[in-house]
């Protein structure tokens, strides 16, 4: 792999950026050679998303020195750095929808005479380049008409059309689902083949022990080691390199846990549930578990009121309403699966946020009490340790860890008596994850109930007392947490095998 | 250990019934407006000829009052593709109508005037562009502002105890200021309708063929993607307010001429047209869609729906009445797109 007669693709030496107050990447030097999938992993604020922003031009490096191809290199905007053979792929896709799948490739590119588009050899080589890495994804296509993984290879599509030796992809598989992670695989591969090198940021250990060549560590903005994952001991050497000890999450039967009944679901159906029925005890965390589109969403919210089914829900004896309001009044809290749109108010501060759901119980006759609100937020602040200056901090600027800790602080203070987690840990580096996991187990500790809506068996495996298991709407299985669980078996029911769970 | 996976909304392929509605269901809609005053009883003013909605005078009279929404939809359209607004356009309007017309009797000739005024008209649009891409004002305040401003210049100009730049003791207005509007030259159609015909099929052009369109188009669609690509998107928003300030100035001449004045008054509430226009022609709010031709279209159903209207019911009933047609389009169109969007 490691070429020594060629100069690296990419390399960076002594790189240090420096914000008011905090050091974020912190002499850093290493390289990237040729024609290699480079995995760059490190917890959230390690430095990566800092590191990538100076490669790509969005940021300029207090000191040090970058270099492609052996040159020296100064991006002063992704403009510059794509001109240098460096594109990006950002979290967000940036596909125009209403565009064809050519106009998209070509955009910005397009040969003209008089302001006119004309029709050049531009247009073939693109239909190439997407038939190499994609035949399936038809040239005259409109964007709007494709799947999310569709779209993000168009991207790279036109990432290496453009002649872009290096491309750069923060977490790219965010949104797709496990067949679609297959296929952006041998995109990836294929294009390794045709000399472009792949930088993968991913904070999915499975996909880079899969995918990478190389994978590089950073923590607390500093290089801690550059080595072939072949040198790699699995997972577990990884996460120790990240954060400098081991993650242990071994599930402990827990104490806490009832035979009263807090929520009695019966026959939820809707367009996708098909007759679901369970239920939830005090003290209880229970796990819902299954792939894409297997229902967890939708239960959560029907569960919330926040959509229609038919079926009866029970909550502490009453009937729920079908209204968030009612479901909130109730005592029932939703962490919604998309902490940014559906969870977070991105543009209010850290204060602003926590009381949402509970204004009216802090006001008198319609006049809001905002020392109460000042405490509640030190409070949270505190109880779930929100790494922040200061409560005035608006939330877009917390990291991912932090933001979902504020949404959680914000369910927690509405009183609820039973928490549904949609993902709550997705995009969430893997210490904040367990300080998240500690969280949800001292809720339940403390008699309320919680249920982890989620699509890693890690997680439910790793937290929940009991475990719903779901396929395609349905609630195949219900299975108590314990030692010796096979997950080949759990995997077999959630795929849609005939076999059940037998424990 | 596997992978955890996330939702993926994927959209399923329109129908091809489906997309041969959202296509082509403007057309139907004018030929429905058209049946139905047809079928109607339109002999009781003096407007129409008698008997039949669709008598060659009736046509010609519909389409020389509609030449001033015409020749601005398209451009309006682009703009609003991209992703933006021009509220001055009924001002930018007024104003130009004043100057064309101080011009005109003052013995400037008719293409100097012409030509002045269509200036004018790119100079305020690039103004309200400036605002926009330079200063950063939110498009709806920035051209709320201008709204304001090109109105009290057009107010100032005319001052003196008129109301308007007409021909008055000595000064006359010159003959080619009235035909321009009113006098037909090609088909029964006066130069202001076909202008807005000429204008609208080099708008079309430009749409389907040009960077300005594409750009025009990804720039309202996804702008960071736009930015991403290397287009300068602010030069295309900055060009298209001044396309668009053209064209209101274009269609300030058109209704001064018709009218036989230079009103500053005159292109009052053009922006609420003009939207409703882009509207039933399908463009979205937010961007990235529209066609320049299917807002001519749409301009002239919502004219042959206003003058219609007229001989059919008292003039009150008319904002009432066309407030319903466009909320069945809408509903219409909403109905179409959410099947096409149904994940």
């Amino acid at each position: 792999m490691a070429n020594q007669h060629q100069s690296p693709a990419l390399s960076v030496e002594g790189l240090i950026k420096d914000y008011p107050g905090v050091r974020a990447v912190d002499d850093v030097s290493f390289s990237i050679e040729s024609s290699t999938v480079h995995c760059l992993v490190g917890e959230n604020g390690a430095g990566k998303s800092t590191l990538i922003k100076m490669l790509t031009g969005a940021l300029q490096p207090t000191q040090g020195v970058m270099k492609v191809n052996g040159v020296a290199y100064q991006p002063n905007s992704t403009q510059d750095a794509r001109e240098s053979g460096i594109a990006t792929l950002f979290q967000e896709l940036h596909v125009v929808d209403e565009l064809s799948v050519l106009e998209n490739l070509t955009l910005g590119m397009e040969q003209s005479r008089f302001g006119f588009v004309i029709h050049s050899d531009l247009e073939d080589r693109v239909i190439q380049t997407l038939a190499t890495i994609e035949p399936s994804i038809n040239p005259s296509a409109r964007v709007s008409s494709l799947s999310v993984a569709q779209k993000q290879i168009i991207e790279i599509a036109r990432a290496a059309s453009s002649g872009a030796n290096v491309i750069i992809m923060d977490e790219p598989t965010a949104a797709l689902s496990e067949r679609e992670v297959e296929r952006l695989f041998t995109v990836i591969r294929r294009l390794r083949e045709q000399q472009v090198t792949v930088v993968y940021i991913s904070h999915k250990l499975d996909e880079i022990l899969t995918l990478g060549d190389v994978v590089t560590v950073l923590r607390d903005g500093k290089h801690i080691v550059t080595k072939p994952l072949s040198e790699v001991a699995g997972r577990s050497e990884l996460i120790d390199m990240m954060i400098g000890r081991s993650l242990i999450q071994n599930y402990t039967p827990r104490t806490a846990v009832t035979n009263e009944v807090v929520l009695s679901a019966k026959g939820l159906s809707n367009s996708l549930l098909k007759n679901v029925s369970f239920d939830i005890n005090k003290g209880e965390i229970v796990g819902f578990y299954g792939l894409v589109g297997a229902g967890k969403t939708e239960i959560a919210r029907a569960l919330f009121g926040a959509d229609k089914v038919s079926g009866s829900i029970v909550f502490k004896g009453q009937p729920v309403g079908n209204t968030p309001k009612q479901a909130i009044a109730a005592g029932i809290a939703l962490v919604p699966e998309e902490r940014r749109t559906q969870g977070l108010f991105t543009n209010l501060t850290i204060r602003e946020n926590i009381p949402v759901m509970n204004i009216r119980r802090m006001s008198d006759n319609g006049v809001f009490r905002s020392s109460d609100e000042l405490t509640a937020a030190v409070n949270y602040v505190e109880k779930l340790g929100i790494a922040t200056n200061s409560i005035e901090k608006h939330t877009e600027k917390l990291s991912g860890g932090n933001q979902q800790k504020v949404v959680l602080a914000k369910c927690l203070f509405s009183d609820a008596d039973l928490l549904l987690l949609d993902e709550p840990t997705r995009g969430v580096d893997v210490g904040a994850k367990t300080e998240i996991y500690d969280i949800i187990k001292n809720l339940a500790d403390e008699g309320n109930s919680v249920a982890l809506f989620s699509t890693e068996l890690e997680e439910v495996l790793g937290i929940c007392d009991r475990i719903f298991l779901l396929y395609c709407g349905s609630l195949k299985s219900v299975i108590i947490n314990g030692p010796n669980l096979d997950s080949t078996d759990i995997l077999n029911v959630v795929t849609g095998g005939n076999k059940g769970v037998t424990q | 250990m596997f992978k955890s996976t996330t939702y993926n909304f994927s959209r399923t392929v329109p129908g091809q019934a489906a997309l041969f509605l959202r296509n082509y269901y403007i057309y139907f809609v004018l030929i429905a407006v058209i049946a139905f005053l047809s079928l109607a009883n339109l002999d009781r003013f003096e407007l129409f000829e008698r008997g039949n909605f669709l008598y060659e005078k009736n046509i010609i009279n519909i389409l020389r009052v509609s030449a001033p929404i015409l020749v601005l939809a398209g451009a309006f359209t682009l703009l609003m593709v991209s992703g933006y607004i021009d509220l001055s356009v009924g001002s930018t309007m007024g104003l130009s109508a004043v100057i064309y017309a101080m011009l005109a009797i003052n013995g400037v000739s008719f293409w100097a005037a012409f030509s002045i005024t269509a200036v004018c008209g790119a100079l305020l649009g690039a103004f309200n562009g400036l605002l926009v891409v330079r200063f950063k004002i939110t498009p709806v305040i920035a051209t709320l502002i201008t709204l304001s401003l090109f109105k009290g210049i057009a107010l100032l100009l005319v001052q003196d105890g008129v109301s308007a730049i007409k021909s008055m003791g000595d000064l006359r207005m010159p003959q080619w200021f009235n035909d321009y509007g009113r006098e037909g030259v090609l088909m029964g159609l006066p130069m202001a309708f076909w202008v807005a015909v000429g204008v609208t099929v080099v708008l079309i052009v430009l749409q389907n063929r040009s960077l300005l369109g594409k750009y025009a188009a990804a720039t309202g669609g996804n702008p960071t993607a736009a930015k991403l690509s290397g287009i300068n998107t602010s030069m295309i928003v900055f060009v298209l307010y001044a396309i668009v300030g053209m064209s209101a100035a274009l269609a300030g001449i058109a209704r001064a001429s018709f009218m036989s004045l230079g009103d500053p008054l005159s292109g009052d509430g053009m922006e609420l047209t003009a939207i409703l226009v882009v509207l039933i022609g399908g463009t979205a709010f937010s961007g990235g869609e529209g066609k320049v031709l299917r807002s001519f279209i749409g301009a002239l159903i919502i004219m042959t729906l206003t003058l219609g209207m007229l001989t059919l019911v008292p003039a009150y009933y008319q904002t009432l009445v066309i407030g319903a047609v466009l909320l069945g389009a809408a509903a219409s169109n909403h109905f179409i797109s959410r099947k096409d969007h149904a994940s």
